[in-house]
This record gives C-alpha cells, structure tokens and sequence, in this order.
C-alpha cells in the first residue's frame, strides 16, 4: 500500500523543473539552467559543489527577479565535460554530501 | 584549514534536550550549513490547522483572528510522513488521508472568565498520535485561544493540513535557530558599529570559548574560511529536535533527487547524446559517467578534492 503510494508520489515531480536556457556553446561545454521553484537553499550549496569539481572552469547563480520563484544556474568547464554531466555530478555529491553530515549527526546523538 | 578534509564533515552536539539541541557543525562549506538551516526553518513538513469552519463565535475576537491563533498551535508531526499534501490527494476536498479533523464546542456558563485551551481542541479519530496538540506546561492546558464570559459560545470545526514555512510560518518546526559562526571576527564578514572600540562596547559571544582569539600581530588573512557552524535549533514541540535535523536533509536531498530526474527526462534539450545532445548521463546502466569515477564516486568522507 504504501509502495504504491511512493512510486505515485514519485511521478508528481513537476514536468517543467529544470530547461535549458538559451546561450550554451555548440559543444555544451558551457549552459545556463534554469531551475523553478528553488532559492538560495538549493542554489548557493549547489553553486558551491559543483564549483568544488575540477573540471569546471566556473559556475555561478542567480535568482534573476525576487517575485518568480526561478533559479538561473551557469556552467562552464575547462572542456573533458558537458556543463549538464557537471551539473549531474553536482547533484550526486552534494547528495552524498547529506548523507554523510546525516551519518555524522547521527553518530553524534548516540 | 582546508574544507572537505581528511576528516570530512563532523558534529559535536553540546547539549540537547526535549525542544532544544545545539551543535556544531564543522569541515563544511557556509553555502552548506546555510542551506541546511535555511532547509530547518522553512521546508520541513508538519501539521497545523489550514482550514476553520465557524458556526458560533460569540467571543470578543472576531473569527480570522481566532482562526489565526489556531493555525499557529503546535500539532505533533512525528508521524507526518503517514500524511499526504492535500493539493496530492486523490480526494475532492479533505480526507483522512491527507487531514486531521478537530472540533472546538465550548461554552461559558460561569459567572467567572472561561478560557479556551488547545486541550479543549477534540480530535477526529483519536487512534493516533499525529496531530495531538503540543502541551507542555504543568497543568496540560496547552496554548490559550480565547477566553470566554458568561453565555459567550464557540463552535468551530478544524482541518489541519501537512505544509511548509515556505507557504506559511505556522508550518516550521522551529521556533527559532540560532546560527553563528567565526565569533571573533576573524573573517570581517560582520562591521561592528562603536562609538570608541567595539572591542570593549560588543559582548563576547559564548562560541569565542571554542575558537582561538586572533593574534593582533598576524596580517588579515585572506584566504581564510569559516569552518565551524554553532547551530542551536530550539523547535515549536511539532518535531523533536533531531528529527527537525535528519528531516531537513531529507527535504534537501528530496529537492536534489527531484532535479537529478527531472534532468535525466526528454524534456532537457541538450540531454538526448544521440541527437546532437550534451550528456548521456545516468542513461547507460553499469556505465555512468564518462568521468566520474575519476572524482565523482569518492565518499566525500574521504575525499580526494583539496
């Protein structure tokens, strides 16, 4: 019953949550995201991890206007890989990331 | 000192108790212990009332400020995870599911003052824990609503919903959380204001006892980044406090999941290898990444980035 409603609940995510925006290079080394419905929570960390990666030449953020709920995210790497590898990579360590500061908080109330 | 040392990320929990936990938080970036407090604050779920149905107010306050005292009454949300988002739900309106329903039938017929508890609050379905209103003082009344004089009557009817602070403030687990970091500082990101020397006219804060003072002979250092976070997290009594905690980097890790497959899907121009695309990332099992085993795959525990 529950699994059901996990894998239902896995299908909301919103179709439209992260595109593409106009100004990345023919190679893809470089691009911009734009990302809804997320803020300086989700954008400064990610900022931050994916600049962690050697690979990657620079990547800023910007929450472009304060009344649309929007998150431009900028990529560019020195060119071994695309700006969407970089920004999947980002995504997978600063997951890990949580994992570990979890194992550690928990660790740390026992 | 480095970040993401040989240590990786740590916590020391000084001291904890039921609504209330400090710690710190140390080898991690500010952007990180930022969102990890911000996450606190605003984005974990929790119950509280969202919708009134009043059929009798005769008291002194009028019904949306009532209604707004009992939005903000602490629901326990231990078992929040058991409750859908009614925007989710497959009902019309409201249903077990994803509401917890209450009903405040009270009355004055004394000649003396009555007040309005939230232990007067009568829940639907009483089986379970979730959503018993928070009640700590020693008498077991819980948040005052109202007080009532003779004949003055209330009859209302509450839904409560699961939500986040980033919808409404009632929703946060937290009462408040303290943050702070480098307390002498040594990094300049604070400029204190004086009128002869901010050394002797700011209070020391109580973190300075687990840093080194600066040494006035040394030049700035420039280079320099904070590298233990004091967080005090005090909650509202909806949550327990390390559950706030290992909630928080749920939710964060929920947002990054949601984002990881959104970009894995057609949708993304540039995501399709095939058709002149960027990535095929993730889209070939066994094989992830072109290059990620390089950096990619290492624990952070342990990770090879300086």
């Amino acid at each position: 019953m529950s699994d059901v409603q996990m894998e239902d609940a896995e299908q909301v995510y919103d179709l439209d949550k992260i595109k593409l925006l106009p100004g990345s290079s023919e190679d893809g080394t470089s691009a911009s995201f734009q990302i809804v419905d997320e803020d300086h929570t989700l954008g400064n960390a990610l900022r931050y991890i994916i600049m962690k990666n050697p690979e990657v030449e620079f990547c800023g953020y910007s929450i472009p206007h304060p009344s649309e709920n929007k998150l431009n995210i900028r990529i560019q790497t020195y060119g071994n890989i695309t700006a969407t590898e970089a920004l999947h990579l980002g995504l997978d360590n600063l997951s890990e990331l949580c994992n570990v500061i979890e194992e550690k908080f928990n660790e740390a109330m026992n | 000192m480095e970040i993401d040392s040989d240590n990786g990320a740590a916590i020391t929990i000084r001291d904890a108790d039921k609504d209330h936990v400090d710690l710190v938080l140390k080898n991690v970036d500010l952007s990180v212990a930022n969102s990890i407090r911000r996450t606190m604050l605003a984005e974990v779920p929790t119950l509280a009332i969202d919708l009134v149905e009043i059929d009798v107010n005769t008291s002194v306050l009028a019904d949306e400020f009532i209604s707004h005292r009992l939005g903000l009454i602490p629901l326990d949300s231990t078992d929040i995870d058991e409750l859908s988002y009614s925007r989710d739900c497959t009902c019309d309106q409201y249903c077990d599911k994803c509401s917890v329903k209450y009903e405040l039938m009270v009355k004055c017929n004394s000649d003396s003052t009555s007040n309005v508890y939230a232990r007067d609050l009568s829940k639907f379905n009483n089986n379970k824990i979730l959503g018993d209103p928070i009640i700590k003082d020693k008498d077991g009344h819980g948040p005052l609503i109202c007080k009532l004089r003779k004949h003055q009557e209330l009859r209302i009817t509450c839904i409560a919903k699961k939500g986040i602070a980033k919808e409404h403030a009632k929703w946060s687990p937290c009462a408040a959380i303290g943050f702070e970091y480098d307390p002498w500082n040594k990094l300049k990101h604070t400029d204190y204001w004086y009128e002869v020397d901010a050394d002797k006219e700011w209070p020391k804060s109580a973190n300075c006892d687990w840093e080194e003072p600066p040494d006035p002979e040394l030049p700035f250092d420039y280079e320099s980044k904070p590298n233990n976070f004091y967080f005090d997290i005090e909650t509202s009594g909806s949550l327990t406090p390390d559950n706030v905690f290992m909630k928080a980097i749920e939710a964060l890790q929920l947002k990054v999941a949601g984002i990881a497959v959104e970009l894995n899907k057609e949708g993304v121009e540039g995501n399709d290898a095939s058709n002149g695309g960027f990535t095929t990332y993730g889209k070939t099992p066994g094989n992830q990444s072109p290059v990620g085993d390089s950096y990619g795959s290492g624990s952070f525990g342990a990770s090879s980035w300086s």
